[in-house]
């Protein structure tokens, strides 16, 4: 295995783990404001994904648009339904069941992602061919860069890969001004470390939620639309093994702490990227390769639980109750 | 104080139930006379209905075109006719009917009228809609039509007469209570038994129709709640009868057309109840439960001597299958189970949802190409051959006492006692030092720590023995369906058993009991099935199901009492202020 290829893996690893890493966020604040493992925030993704989608095959000059250009309204669409799909699950799913027993809120955000996902499914509507076509049962076509990748060294960096790292670290700089800097911020901070007392100091904490909530949702947009250019293709299933791996990495950079969702984001991708790289590449090995890439993720997780539940960044949680 | 006891005593006279059934005649529009009057003539009028034709042609599936005797959903009409009869018997205060309700006997009436009404109705509408037109009517459907507005318009009439539950008489002898448990079950399996032989949509909606609203009139007048008391009393009576009647449904089928049905019901239930020991009992969420019935099932699959199987030549007798299978199924609910159950209960819940996931991928790879060669990739295990105990071929069309039993009836038998074991596991343990440990620790770790329970040692006893019960129904569940393929054990797919579901089925049931599981898995088997017109919307359906499930009624169909308490601890402080409250002000009348 040469430096280039392994070079390859983790430049690979490192768009992968931001996508993760965008997805993760959306976890990580909701679990630390009222810790709620929101199972539907994998929905709430593809939700992005499609609503971006939706943009660009119903209002036909965006599709004439150069991509870059046709980007940022395919984004506004894509963070509308996701958004919007969040809100109102925390609404009239999650807030009426605040007070409930930890199993209550957590079967409802099942039913949630289960409803959908089937929504989807069902009545997805794309125009093809003059008629309306109603539901997806098949990954849909997502548009994609024309251009031939950057080469930097030996190692390739795609289009949709770099763009994604940037569209990563830009929101993350923008979480970090608005958690440290605006009012809404530290209220959410100050909710996150004791809702009482927030309560007792004037903060909205029904706001705050809703504000974790919309924040998530258009981090998981984004990371929506970054998948579909990378891989081309968006499925109405894709949020089930994405909000799996993206949770994964909130646990592995320490749930509750947002920069340590970026971090275990990353740490996730590039190891599942060159673990299965590396493993691929020597015959004896080979066919441990692609195909258990999930496998190993997992093992990732089931490791950093046993050896350092409060995940690399975070806080120790697992006791708070 | 000794002198207030008279006065005590007639402040509290109003609400003594004989006192209360004079108070409908003050408000009522009509005379309860008439109204009963309306409702003795309706049912009577339903009954004679159900023996004339309800259509003239047989183009509507179940054949109402007989006259002379009831056919398809008549039957539904003519027993709720009857049942309405008997409450009646409870409105005129006949004795030993009264014991039917004891919160009052309107809603019981309300309940069964509406029950014929709206499932005759359902029919009669069908017929019109499915046929073209009301001239598919003949007279006796607009005599059933009539007949079955009657009871409606009377039990309306009559004001409603609910009250707190009047004393339970003094005890039953013996064997009356063994009686009525035994026909309570016996009315239950024939029910039960109906639902699983419709044949058509419309008799099934008919039915769920009739069923629904009967059961809410049966539970409102509080006979339900007397039955359950009764059940609870009679603990080891009611498992046997209930055994029994279990036993007759297979010797009721005519064929072996339904039995698959019910053996997928079996399986599914004993596996939601084995989830139930993880969720209900211990409250620990585990979402990828479906994989330890994989993993038992493959298990048994590799070692049963399948043609297909890489220990093709390995053919283990039954027993040792069932060792296997629940051997492998507790090692791999402890390597789950062992560094997730230190930490708090979320992260249990994604790993094993990440876990049921792995397991499909890994036995999905193990093939020989992307993996080494175990399970056969996606085609699976298949040509799993059927069981052979003490010389009964499960596969082989037997008869017993008279009945012929094909592949499933057999296996049925089999499957019935797997869940009388597992049943058995699960009442023992709930009731054991073992079981109280679990439910401290699910109201609160930290208190029960402090009481000296080993929170962790006991979550995994709760994780290990939740998985090996469903490894062990998973190797019988390898040779009923003679095949074990990845995708059966999936996350949520479009029918049971899927971990999805199987949670919903222990969710909708009722948390922490026995019979709620069986009722969940059996409603959420039998309704789906029977309507072809939800085939793709199920899951959609199913999540709503869930949402609005846990929004208004988290504690399930069948509550567990203490569950409810948890759920609605609001409701229940309020309510028992209010009782305080009027307590108080009953006794300043007193003093005053």
């Amino acid at each position: 295995m040469t430096t280039t290829v392994f070079l390859q893996l983790v430049t690979n690893g490192i768009a992968q783990g931001a996508m993760y890493g965008l997805i993760a966020v959306g976890y990580t604040m909701v679990y630390g404001i009222i810790q709620l493992i929101n199972f539907a925030h994998g929905e709430f993704f593809m939700f992005g994904g499609f609503g971006a989608l939706a943009v660009y095959l119903w209002i036909p000059p965006v599709q004439h648009l150069p991509l870059l250009a046709a980007l940022p309204i395919m984004l506004v669409g894509g963070m509308i339904a996701s958004v919007v799909i969040a809100v109102l699950a925390e609404r009239f799913a999650y807030r009426p069941l605040r007070n409930a027993p930890r199993l209550a809120p957590l079967i409802t955000a099942i039913g949630v992602s289960i409803l959908l996902q089937q929504l989807v499914f069902l009545w997805y509507p794309q125009p093809g061919g003059g008629k309306v076509q109603v539901g997806v049962n098949a990954p849909v076509q997502f548009p994609t860069f024309a251009g031939k990748p950057f080469h930097l060294g030996g190692v390739l960096i795609q289009r949709a890969n770099l763009l994604t790292v940037i569209v990563a670290f830009l929101c993350m700089a923008y979480l970090a001004y608005f958690v440290a800097k605006t009012r809404t911020g530290r209220a959410m901070q100050a909710t996150a470390q004791d809702p009482d007392t927030a309560r007792l100091m004037g903060i909205n904490t029904d706001k705050v939620i809703v504000v974790a909530f919309v924040l998530g949702a258009a981090f998981a947009a984004v990371a929506s639309i970054t998948y579909g250019l990378r891989f081309g293709q968006v499925s109405y299933d894709m949020g089930f093994s994405a909000g799996l791996k993206a949770f994964t990495a909130a646990v592995l950079g320490g749930i509750g702490n947002i920069y340590g969702a970026m971090v275990g984001g990353l740490v996730l991708g590039i190891a599942e990227q060159v673990t299965t790289g590396v493993l691929a590449n020597y015959h004896a090995t080979q066919q441990w390769g692609t195909a258990w890439q999930d496998v190993w993720a997992f093992l990732l997780l089931i490791i950093v639980l046993l050896v350092r539940p409060q995940g690399l960044l975070g806080e120790r949680v697992a006791d708070r109750a | 104080m000794a002198d207030k006891v008279p006065e005590w005593g007639s402040a509290s006279q109003p609400r003594q139930p004989d006192t209360l059934s004079a108070q409908p005649q003050r408000n009522a529009a009509v005379s309860p006379a008439l109204a009963k009057a309306l409702i003795g003539l309706g049912a009577l009028a339903t009954i004679a209905s159900t023996f004339l034709a309800w259509t003239w042609t047989t183009s509507f599936p179940g054949d109402l075109s007989v006259t002379g005797y009831p056919g398809g959903n008549q039957v539904i009409t003519l027993v709720v006719g009857v049942l309405l009869l008997v409450a009646l018997g409870t409105a005129y205060g006949l004795p030993g009917l009264r014991w039917l309700a004891p919160r009052g006997h309107v809603r019981l009436l309300r309940g069964l009228a509406l029950a014929g009404a709206v499932s005759t109705w359902y029919i009669l509408l069908a017929v019109a809609i499915e046929l073209n037109g009301i001239a598919n009517w003949v007279t006796g459907s607009w005599v059933a039509l009539t007949a079955t507005a009657l009871p409606v318009a009377g039990a309306f009439l009559l004001a409603d007469d609910r009250h707190e539950a009047a004393r339970p008489p003094a005890a039953l002898p013996r064997w009356a209570q063994t009686v009525i448990i035994l026909a309570a079950i016996i009315s239950a399996m024939f029910i039960a038994d109906y639902g699983i032989t419709t044949s058509f949509t419309e008799e099934f909606i008919g039915f769920a129709l009739a069923v629904g609203l009967a059961a809410w009139g049966l539970n409102s007048s509080g006979v339900l709640a007397r039955l359950t008391e009764l059940n609870a009393r009679n603990r080891v009576a009611t498992s046997a009868a209930a055994f029994a009647a279990a036993l007759l449904f297979v010797f009721l089928q005519t064929s072996d057309q339904y039995n698959t049905i019910a053996d997928d019901i079996l399986i599914f239930a004993t596996v939601a109840l084995g989830l139930n020991i993880v969720v209900g009992l211990a409250g620990l969420l585990d979402l990828g439960y479906v994989a330890f019935l994989g993993v038992g099932a493959y298990s048994a699959a590799l070692v049963s001597g399948a043609a297909s199987s890489r220990f093709a030549h390995t053919a283990l007798p039954f027993w040792a299958q069932i060792l296997i299978g629940v051997g492998v199924s507790i090692i791999a609910g402890v390597i789950i189970g062992a560094p997730t159950l230190r930490l708090r209960g979320d992260y249990l819940a994604i790993v094993t949802l990440g876990f049921g996931e792995i397991f499909r991928i890994v036995v999905n790879n193990l093939n020989g190409v992307s993996g080494p060669s175990l399970t056969n990739g996606p085609e699976g295990v298949y040509g799993v051959p059927d069981l052979s105990l003490f010389g009964y071929d499960f596969g082989k069309p037997h008869v017993l006492f008279g009945v012929t039993f094909g592949k499933f009836g057999n296996y049925y038998l089999l499957l019935l006692v797997a869940m009388a074991i597992v049943v058995f596991i699960y009442a023992r343990v709930n009731e054991s030092r073992l079981g109280r440990a679990w439910v401290a620790i699910r109201e609160d770790e930290t208190a029960a720590e402090a009481m000296g329970i080993h929170g962790y040692r006991f979550k995994l006893l709760a994780f290990a023995l939740g998985a090996s019960l469903a490894g062990f129904a998973g190797t019988i569940n390898a040779h009923l369906l003679n095949t074990v393929t990845p995708d059966q054990y999936m996350f949520s797919a479009s029918s049971p058993p899927n971990s999805a579901f199987l949670l919903a089925a222990v969710v909708l049931g009722g948390m922490g009991t026995i019979s709620g599981p069986l009722l969940g898995a059996s409603l959420l088997y039998l309704v789906p099935a029977k309507f072809e017109f939800f085939q793709n919307k199920q899951l959609l359906l199913f999540g709503l199901a869930l949402i609005l499930m846990m929004r208004f009624r988290p504690e399930g169909l069948v509550p567990n009492k203490r569950r409810q308490l948890e759920f609605h601890e609001e409701e229940v402080a309020e309510a028992e202020a209010h009782a305080v409250a009027e307590a108080d002000a009953s006794e300043a009348e007193a003093v005053a």
